[in-house]
């Protein structure tokens, strides 16, 4: 190493960031572990009461979706009664008709 | 550094490992700081720098291997942030050495003057340039060593420290010649 690159040395010597870096290196740590640790259930805003809340809330959701769905299912089903009651008065009507001609040809033979 | 080595290879998972970081945060704070400073220049931005080096370390402790493993991992993201946040402030990094001002007040270039002059124009140095021969003084680490860190040839490395040190001492003796003609004036 040359006279030049040891006074280089010397001029870029380590300087200490002082005493009390370690400690708030530290700190900054906890904060950041604790901040993970506390997952959505523990954030600060969600609190039991709200926690309650949020369940009863996602419960009436449910109940909802599920009352909403047998309902269209009972309309469904009336829709369907109604096309069968229809599709067997108008298959009587037919049958009626075909009937009266059926008389009506037997009394002409006769 | 044994008390830190033997730390991180004894922490098991589970165990806190946060005594153990203590001791490694300590034993290499000056260094982690000393990278920062001499591209930021602002000890509150390279104090700040440093503890988000280390907050980086804290998050990634597991994957530390080995001592020198960590003392690899710490320069490499402690440079490569450095060089980052310089870039960010367009600080002197920029600033070419051609164009860095001369000290204003007449001062001696010697002992503890040379060492403050030499900073000043070390700071002054293009990022690579700076990088490597930060590296080289500072944490005098092999030319290989610097290469890995920087993600550069050996032989790259070389050509930057041959250049940064041509035109550092060129710089110092334009200095040191000025010097001496106001001091027989």
């Amino acid at each position: 190493m040359t006279p030049f690159e040891e006074e280089l040395k010397q001029a870029l010597k380590r300087e200490d960031p002082g005493a009390d870096f370690t400690a708030r290196v530290l700190a900054r740590c906890v904060r950041e572990d604790e901040r993970r640790e506390r997952g959505f259930w523990r954030m600060s805003w969600l609190t039991p009461a709200w926690r309650v809340g949020a369940v009863a809330a996602g419960l009436l959701v449910l109940a909802g979706g599920t009352a909403v769905e047998q309902h269209q299912h009972q309309v469904k089903g009336m829709a369907a009664k109604r096309q069968l009651l229809l599709a067997m008065r108008i298959a009587g009507t037919k049958l009626q008709q075909v009937q009266e001609r059926v008389k009506e040809s037997e009394q002409v033979e006769q | 550094m044994l008390a830190a080595s033997s730390s991180i290879a004894t922490t098991t998972a589970g165990q806190s490992a946060l005594p153990a970081f203590a001791v490694v945060v300590e034993t290499h704070k000056a260094m982690v700081y000393s990278i920062a400073w001499q591209f930021l220049h602002d000890r509150v931005a390279a104090d700040e720098l440093a503890q988000d080096v280390f907050l980086q370390l804290h998050k990634n402790w597991a994957r530390i291997e080995s001592p020198a493993h960590l003392l690899f991992w710490l320069r490499k993201v402690a440079t490569h942030r450095a060089i980052d946040a310089a870039r960010k402030r367009q600080a002197r990094a920029e600033t070419s050495l051609e164009e860095t001002d001369e000290p204003t007040v007449l001062e001696r270039v010697h002992d503890a003057f040379l060492a403050s002059y030499l900073k000043r124009m070390v700071a002054s140095l293009p990022e690579k340039q700076r990088s490597v021969i930060v590296l080289r003084y500072q944490e005098e680490m092999e030319l290989d060593e610097i290469a890995k860190v920087l993600g550069m040839n050996v032989s790259t490395v070389k050509t930057q420290i041959s250049r940064a040190l041509e035109l550092l001492r060129g710089k110092v003796s334009r200095r040191l010649g000025r010097e001496n003609a106001n001091d027989t004036v």
